[in-house]
């Protein structure tokens, strides 16, 4: 769904579905965010670039397991 | 399976169980509940060979499969939320057994009640702000530039004309984050809680126009309509900002444990 409220307006109505696109997803799923002062470098769709901060993430599952009392 | 885990997708309470049967967990394994002290924690197996630690330092840099779990993890907590007030992990949360996701019940208790009281009955909206393209680098004056070409005045018109242009473009990009202030202070008022996340690159929004407001609100479920139409009414009152919303979505960026 698109509106034009007003001439010059446009404001739409995006991912009003189950589908939310992916950079939104990644921006709250690896809490730190998608950002571009990261560790590592993700291909998305060939050419666009994603760095995300990973070792943050996986620090924080190595914190989970590291409480469980083994190392894997 | 070489060596088994449980993949934690998220936390709910007062969840009938029946609300997820028939979801599919990532890698096509069911999604179970783990039931401790009065919290329902939403799991599946997975082969840590592909989760463990060695795995997800190698996979989480393949951005197909950040996708494959990115999305299996969303549809388990678009599951849930639906159902119950529920509180999503991050992304790649494991423990090695049941065991672990009740200690991790235990440990997280009182949090966990404090996100879940918090998100109950809401749901997350996401307000985006664009400066237009355009009105940021291209000045008005660009139509005069063969004008005045000869003669010793067009050294000097040509720097002044530069200065200028560079004054419009500061002002303009000053005056875009200005309005995503005001969109973003108008849009918190209205609502229980908000965040503000880190604007994301042109590259990744397929938007020309720069992202000057990449916010999360926090908003009663019935209230979704009234506060769409307040971003409407943004759109309206600040027509050089493009803005977009979408919603309504799972607390994601109000209920996401942060062990640290």
């Amino acid at each position: 769904m698109s509106i034009d409220a007003v001439e010059r307006v446009s404001w739409d109505v995006e991912g009003s579905g189950p589908q939310i696109a992916l950079v939104d997803l990644l921006d709250r799923l690896l809490g730190s965010g998608v950002v571009l002062a990261g560790d590592v470098v993700i291909s998305l769709a060939g050419v666009d670039l994603v760095q995300v901060k990973l070792h943050a993430l996986i620090t924080s599952v190595r914190a989970e397991m590291a409480t469980e009392g083994r190392v894997l | 399976m070489a060596e088994p885990g449980r993949y934690l997708y998220a936390i709910a309470r007062g969840l009938d169980a029946a609300a997820v049967e028939g979801v599919p967990g990532l890698d096509g394994a069911p999604v179970e509940t783990v039931e401790h002290r009065g919290l329902t924690a939403l799991v599946s197996t997975v082969d840590l060979a592909e989760y463990g630690e060695e795995g997800l330092r190698r996979n989480l840099e393949d951005l197909a499969w950040l996708e494959k779990v990115a999305r299996g993890h969303d549809t388990v907590i678009h599951a849930v939320a639906g159902a119950a007030a529920t509180a999503p992990l991050r992304l790649a949360t494991i423990c090695l057994d049941d065991d672990g996701v009740r200690a991790r019940l235990d440990e997280w208790h009182d949090a966990l009640e404090t996100a879940l009281d918090r998100v109950q009955g809401r749901a997350e909206w996401a307000v985006k702000a664009y400066a237009r393209a355009g009105s940021a680098d291209q000045p008005p004056a660009e139509a005069a530039d063969d004008q005045d070409t000869s003669g010793k005045g067009a050294g000097l018109a040509y720097l002044q004309r530069k200065k200028s242009q560079a004054h419009q473009q500061v002002q303009s990009q000053e005056r875009a984050l200005e309005v995503a202030e005001r969109v973003h202070d108008s849009l918190a008022a209205r609502c229980v809680a908000s965040r503000r996340l880190a604007p994301q690159d042109p590259r990744l929004t397929g938007h020309e126009g720069v992202m000057t407001l990449n916010g999360a609100y926090l908003v009663e479920d019935a209230e979704g309509d009234v506060f769409a139409a307040a971003v409407q009414e943004l759109a309206e009152a600040y027509p050089d900002a493009h803005l977009t919303v979408a919603g309504p979505w799972p607390p994601y960026s109000f209920a996401t444990l942060d062990p640290s």
